[in-house]
């Protein structure tokens, strides 16, 4: 129970913080193509524009940003991590890592203490300040944006270039890639759902075209009734919701109960015919390796026995 | 308008007021019901989904948002005639502090659901409680003023504890306290209205029996002693009961602004001056507004929600200009 | 009717009292004015009469029982108080401010006031105010303003009127029309008791008088015994002669110019 209710909190953590972050922040800075252009051979330029020149190979990596705590893990970096962020708990090595707090605004004082050489940031307006002063201390910092699965990939590319694997980086992201090619194409004959993704209840937020959740949906043989917006979520009424009408509703096993519980959501023809989802948090979490999985699972939640 | 037909016009536009609103909060939203769906929906009849609809979601909000506005404007008519004061509101009390800070609390303590409303009312006692004995510490009688000080200080501080609060908390708490400080009737549920009507509904009954002591408290502390009334106990109870009922509301939903501060205004030149009338014109009229302002909170910008005590703030502004201009 | 008995009263943090020791009497059927310089105490007695301060010492009676034993509401309903400045928060009619006045004869729960009606046609009627009963309160000049006080007292119908300064802007009309009402009012069976600074009107009207100096009791008695030239010069240090009026033969007081100060 303890462990259910925590994994719910992490996974509203990510999407909450995906929630803040739209709140505070402009529009992402650079694009996979515009990075691609701009990185020479011996430096890359993250997603707050600031230049991380690929030396020496990081010893000391500190991990601020979930999905690169995961990444550094698959990529065979994991022993090199001295901090990671309270939400990391995959994959279970990474517990042993040291906890330094948030990933949003995160405390400077407590990451320089655990002297690392490079510490990577999730990209919100939020923390430029903490970007600023990591480096003003001489501490390399990779800022990323993970919001779609082409985020993903190019955030592998760049990983496996600072780790100095390269190869290893590629193998991720063909495994990912080609998982989520294969169902995609499995899906490709079903009949396609609309779906209404529930990341919080009070406000109610629903995942927008602008994450990653939205694309594995599509993967997976649905249609997000938000895809249209370009924001990663945002706030609805329920009313908004009835009026599109999805066929199904995704949500974590907590928000999902309430849900059936409560008397307004009885408007959604989806929560009256008892197709109300629910997703593992712990899985669909983060756009981080098990990317492929994920798109796995919820195939399998759209149409039982699709996917063997 | 002080004549008796012109009394009785006032009451009709007021009841008319919060029919129309109604109305048009319970028709207006994104799913589109002609009225006959719409009439057909809150008896039950009709497209399964409308009913939901009508009676789950519309309804309830309508109905909450009428309750707290008529209890807002109640409750901040009452205390500017308690304190004599044109600027007093339920929120300058130290009320919606306290329960700002009740309710951060639960939300930062990661407490279920339904304690946040719980938390938002032993806040707002406690607040309520903090600036009694605050005046009565302060050595002299507790008259009106050194209420309105000591309502002024806890609010103060309870805005502190509530920075410290949620700074120290993780991101998505912090995401829920700001909402729900942001004021909604959004996730208005019968059962909230059923629970917030009967306490509502006490208190509103015991603040318009209290009424009389209010218009001889506005007179002014030697002219009410001369007619036989103990200020400060009379004052006390004034306060209370109108604290109380403000901080009912702000744990349904959350902190909406303004509502206590200008509708008493907006009835008083026209309610006949005495409490009894101004209380219960203030109720009408503020019923009638919170549910305006909930409809244009909910259909402005589609398909997201604007807080309502946002849209009561930015509305509010504009009225209380007005005020100011014929105060001269 | 109303009888202040060695009341002492010090404000807090004062060294010296307000008042000290003051005793007399206010009788039914009588004006009563209290006089006295500025500070001398007169409307700290009105204020220990209101209860709204504490006395260090001493008692005020009201028809005999304690004036702080009574119960808030018996007590207005026999003493009515016009105390020296009031300015409601919020303005209100004219009419139902002088229905106010009712309020000690009202419970909050039943409005029921079977002698009201008369009660305030009376005071609107004697106070001379059925002009603009129709007005609020912020419309009022400040003659009017303090005769409509005047009749929310009377619609109080208490047996004892108390008036702190009632003249204060009123011309000479009105003043004169304030205190015929008081005199009609006290021929009437009204106890009296007015503090005043116009000691020719005073001297006029009051049966008796009271003169306050540095919160004792310097004078006490019939207005041709206190109204003399040497206690009043001495009270109220500036120098004035003390005449008879030519028309009804009160004494008239006449200050002179005054001293340069060195």
């Amino acid at each position: 129970m303890h462990h259910r209710s925590s994994t719910l909190v992490r996974f509203a953590a990510g999407a909450g913080i995906a929630a803040l972050v739209t709140a505070c922040d402009a529009h992402p800075r650079t694009s996979s193509a515009d990075s691609a252009a701009a990185a020479s051979a011996a430096s890359i330029i993250d997603d707050f524009g600031d230049t991380l020149s690929l030396g020496a190979l990081p010893r000391r990596i500190v991990s601020l940003n979930p999905a690169t705590t995961e990444l550094f893990f698959a990529l065979g970096a994991g022993e090199r991590l001295v901090g990671r962020t309270h939400f990391d708990i995959y994959p279970v090595a990474a517990q042993a890592v040291p906890d330094l707090g948030n990933a949003i605004q995160p405390n400077v004082e407590a990451v320089l203490g655990a002297r690392p050489d490079l510490v990577t940031l999730y990209a919100s307006n939020s923390n430029r300040h903490a970007a600023t002063r990591l480096r003003a201390a001489g501490v390399a910092t990779l800022t990323l944006r993970i919001d779609h699965i082409a985020d993903f990939r190019r955030s592998v590319g760049i990983l496996g270039r600072v780790v100095g694997d390269t190869v290893r980086a590629h193998r991720v992201v063909d495994t990912v890639s080609g998982t989520l090619e294969r169902v995609r194409a499995t899906m490709a004959g079903t009949k396609r759902l609309s779906a209404f993704w529930k990341a919080w209840d009070s406000p109610v937020i629903a995942i927008g075209g602008g994450s990653f959740l939205s694309e594995l949906v599509e993967i997976a043989g649905g249609r997000n009734i938000y895809g249209g917006d370009p924001r990663p979520a945002f706030d609805v009424t329920i009313e908004d919701v009835v009026r599109r009408d999805p066929d199904v509703v995704f949500a974590g096993p907590e928000s999902g109960a309430r849900m059936r519980a409560a008397p307004a959501w009885r408007a959604l023809r989806a929560v009256r015919e008892g197709r109300v989802l629910i997703i593992d948090t712990m899985l669909v979490g983060r756009p981080g390796v098990r990317l492929g999985e994920a798109a796995v699972s919820l195939a399998r939640l759209l149409h039982p026995g699709s996917i063997p | 308008m002080t004549t008796r037909p012109g009394r009785a016009a006032l009451w009709f536009v007021l009841a008319g007021a919060v029919l129309v609103a109604a109305l048009g909060g319970l028709a207006i939203g994104p799913v589109r019901l002609t009225p006959v769906e719409v009439w057909n929906a809150l008896g039950g009849r009709g497209d399964v989904t409308a009913v939901a609809i009508m009676r789950d979601i519309r309804a309830p909000r309508v109905v909450l948002a009428a309750l707290v506005g008529a209890a807002l404007a109640m409750s901040g008519a009452a205390l500017q005639g308690t304190m004599r004061n044109p600027l007093a509101e339920p929120y300058l009390l130290g009320v919606s502090g306290g329960a700002a800070v009740g309710a951060v609390i639960a939300v930062a303590a990661r407490a279920p659901f339904g304690f946040v409303p719980l938390g938002a009312f032993a806040g707002a006692v406690a607040a309520v409680l903090l600036v009694l004995a605050i005046a009565r510490a302060g050595g002299r009688r507790p008259d009106p003023r050194v209420l309105l000080m000591a309502g002024v200080v806890v609010g103060a501080f309870a805005n502190a504890v509530i920075m410290i609060a949620l700074a120290s908390a993780p991101a998505d708490s912090v995401r829920n306290a700001l909402w729900w400080m942001m004021g909604s009737v959004a996730g208005a549920t019968w059962v909230q209205v059923g629970w917030f009507a009967v306490y509502g509904v006490t208190s509103a009954g015991a603040l318009l029996l209290v009424a009389p002591e209010i218009d001889v408290l506005a007179l002014g502390d030697d002219a009410a002693a001369s007619l036989g009334v103990d200020v400060d106990r009379a004052g006390r109870r004034a306060y209370v009961i109108a604290s109380l009922l403000a901080a009912a509301t702000v744990a349904t939903a959350g902190l909406v602004g303004f509502v206590g501060l200008v509708v008493p205004h907006l009835v008083r030149a026209r309610a006949g001056r005495r409490h009894r009338g101004v209380i219960a014109a203030a109720g009408l009229a503020g019923a009638a507004l919170l549910i305006a302002a909930d409809l244009v909170a909910r259909t402005l910008r589609t398909p997201s929600e604007l807080p309502l005590g946002a849209v009561t703030a930015l509305a509010g502004v504009p009225f209380f200009l007005i005020q100011l201009r014929r105060f001269r | 009717m109303i009888r202040f008995d060695d009341v002492v009263v010090r404000y807090p943090r004062a060294t010296a009292p307000a008042v000290n020791g003051v005793s007399f009497d206010v009788p039914t059927e009588t004006i009563t004015a209290i006089v006295g310089p500025n500070g001398s105490g007169k409307s700290t007695l009105v204020r220990a009469l209101l209860g709204r301060v504490m006395l260090e010492r001493g008692d005020i009676y009201v028809d005999g029982k304690s004036a702080a034993q009574l119960d808030r509401r018996k007590l207005a309903r026999r003493v009515a108080v016009v105390s020296q400045r009031e300015e409601p928060a919020f303005p209100l009619t004219v009419r139902d401010y002088i229905a106010l006045g009712r309020h000690p004869h009202t419970h909050l729960w039943s409005s029921v006031d079977p002698a009201g009606a008369a009660a305030i046609a009376r005071a609107i009627e004697e106070a001379e105010v059925a002009a603009f009963v129709d007005r609020t309160t912020d419309e009022l000049s400040g003659g009017e303003w303090q005769r409509v006080r005047i009749a929310r007292a009377l619609a109080q119908d208490a047996s004892a009127l108390v008036l702190d300064e009632p003249t204060t802007y009123l011309d000479i009309a009105h003043e004169m029309a304030v205190f015929e009402l008081l005199d009609a009012l006290a021929r009437r069976d009204q106890a009296i008791l007015v503090v005043s600074h116009q000691l020719n009107l005073v001297a006029r009207f009051a049966h008796r008088v009271v003169l306050l100096h540095k919160g004792t009791v310097a004078a006490a008695g019939a207005p041709t015994d206190v109204m003399r030239g040497d206690v009043l010069e001495r009270v109220y240090e500036w120098p004035l002669v003390v005449t008879r009026d030519p028309a009804v033969g009160a004494p008239a007081l006449l200050p002179l110019r005054g001293r340069r100060k060195p």
